[in-house]
């Protein structure tokens, strides 16, 4: 089943401010242009598939150069989706019928909290679909659920757009996240960075599509 | 009598060894397995033996990832934020393995070694293996600031053994990063001798 759905129904945050300072201070890190003939990841299929892998990105700026190490500015993670649909949409319309797990680390200092680095851990992955717009050479998928911010045990919707475009991973896959009910996101709309957006370009790691779960 | 026993020998052959070439994977489905391992902290002495945090990635496939806000094991290495994560999934020509440490403001043997930061990463497919993304932030050694050191740099800590930094271990079938690797070293009459290992920032990664 072919679900063409706008992204921006997904993007309303509530005004609660958690973070430091949010994505939206930076010029490459707001919200994709919604609904526009060149942007990915916006026509998706409910079928059965499995991403694996993890890795780092060094956003910003959202590239497969990695930024001076002394700058700290990467996050590392590690993740998978399981697609298993059962026929049934969300309110929002995704393919139900998903398991997973997601790990992630921004290790940049202006987003710790707590004295500590902004850690994410998923407690229920419950929707996955298949992007059937994107370049990604092996597979491109959108999947989400529900993490815990374990800096602070605040849940919060999340959303993730996963590119596997070939080997190796570093330098071609894309990863990114959003965060539904808080302001933080790490994705790269950039169109001058094809096939990856809008995830960001792997700058170490792997993502592995899997035809078949 | 002898002519007979050999029939039946041919028979049996032709019975049965079809049977085994079809019960083998058909070429190319060779059956491959992903492991993934990685820990922040590894001291192995005489008098310590100890790794902190460390996460290995279940035989059935699936991912851990543990972590420690401070680790610390006395007058040999503290770091902090220590983040060990493992991730393998068999599946033939899908096989993955990719495995992380990352670790900040580690120092270690009272200030002979320091860093900002410590990221090791391993990734491994059917494709091959790579270290792309490990990194070492404000290393110094011994007071002296070395950037981005290249695979397998060794730096002498005289007195105490060396050092391999950015160290890069192929295996038949994957990859062994270590970001910092001390090797202790005790010098008497008879020679120089190992004397213990101190590992910061290792991630395994393989696909057989």
């Amino acid at each position: 089943m072919n679900t063409l759905r706008s992204l921006a129904a997904l993007a309303a945050i509530p005004a609660v401010v958690l973070l430091a300072s949010s994505c939206a201070q930076r010029d490459n890190a707001v919200a994709p242009n919604l609904g526009t003939p060149s942007f990915h990841f916006n026509v998706f299929t409910c079928t059965g598939f499995k991403m694996t892998g993890g890795g780092r990105i060094d956003f910003p700026p959202g590239t497969a150069d990695k930024n001076p190490p002394a700058s700290h500015e990467y996050e590392t993670f590690g993740a998978h989706v399981i697609a298993e649909p059962n026929g049934q949409t969300d309110e929002l319309g995704h393919c139900e019928g998903a398991k997973g797990s997601l790990e992630w680390v921004d290790h940049r200092r202006e987003f710790e909290i707590n004295g500590r680095p902004l850690n994410l851990h998923s407690v229920d992955v419950t929707w996955a679909e298949l992007a059937t717009d994107t370049d990604c050479e092996e597979g491109g998928v959108h999947w989400g659920g529900t993490l815990v911010i374990k800096n602070t045990g605040q849940q919060s919707r999340f959303e993730v757009f996963d590119c596997d475009n070939g080997e190796p991973g570093a330098g071609h896959d894309g990863f990114g996240i959003r965060l539904l009910d808080y302001p933080y996101e790490v994705l790269c709309p950039d169109p001058a960075l094809p096939p990856a957006e809008p995830s960001c370009t792997l700058s170490g790691g792997n993502r592995q599509f899997h035809p078949t779960h | 009598m002898k002519i007979q026993n050999l029939g039946r020998g041919l028979r049996f052959a032709a019975m049965v060894l079809p049977l085994t070439w079809f019960a083998r994977p058909a070429f190319g489905q060779a059956q491959r397995t992903a492991t993934a391992q990685a820990f922040g902290v590894s001291v192995s002495t005489a008098l310590v033996n100890q790794k902190t945090p460390s996460a290995a990635a279940p035989a059935e496939g699936g991912m851990v990832q543990t972590d420690a806000a401070d680790v610390s094991i006395t007058g040999l290495v503290s770091a902090r934020d220590a983040y060990a994560l493992a991730s393998g999934w068999s599946d033939d020509g899908y096989s993955d393995a990719v495995s992380s440490a990352s670790l900040g403001q580690v120092n270690i043997l009272n200030g002979l070694i320091t860093a900002n930061g410590v990221l090791a990463l391993a990734s491994t497919t059917a494709a091959g293996s790579d270290a792309d993304g490990s990194t070492l932030a404000n290393l110094y050694v011994n007071g002296v600031a070395i950037a981005a050191p290249a695979a397998n740099t060794r730096v002498d800590l005289p007195g105490v053994g060396y050092v391999v930094l950015n160290e890069q271990i192929a295996t038949g079938s994957g990859i062994t990063i270590n970001m910092i690797h001390v090797y202790l070293q005790q010098t008497g009459l008879l020679g120089t001798k190992p004397a213990g290992e101190i590992v910061v920032g290792s991630a395994t990664s393989s696909v057989n």
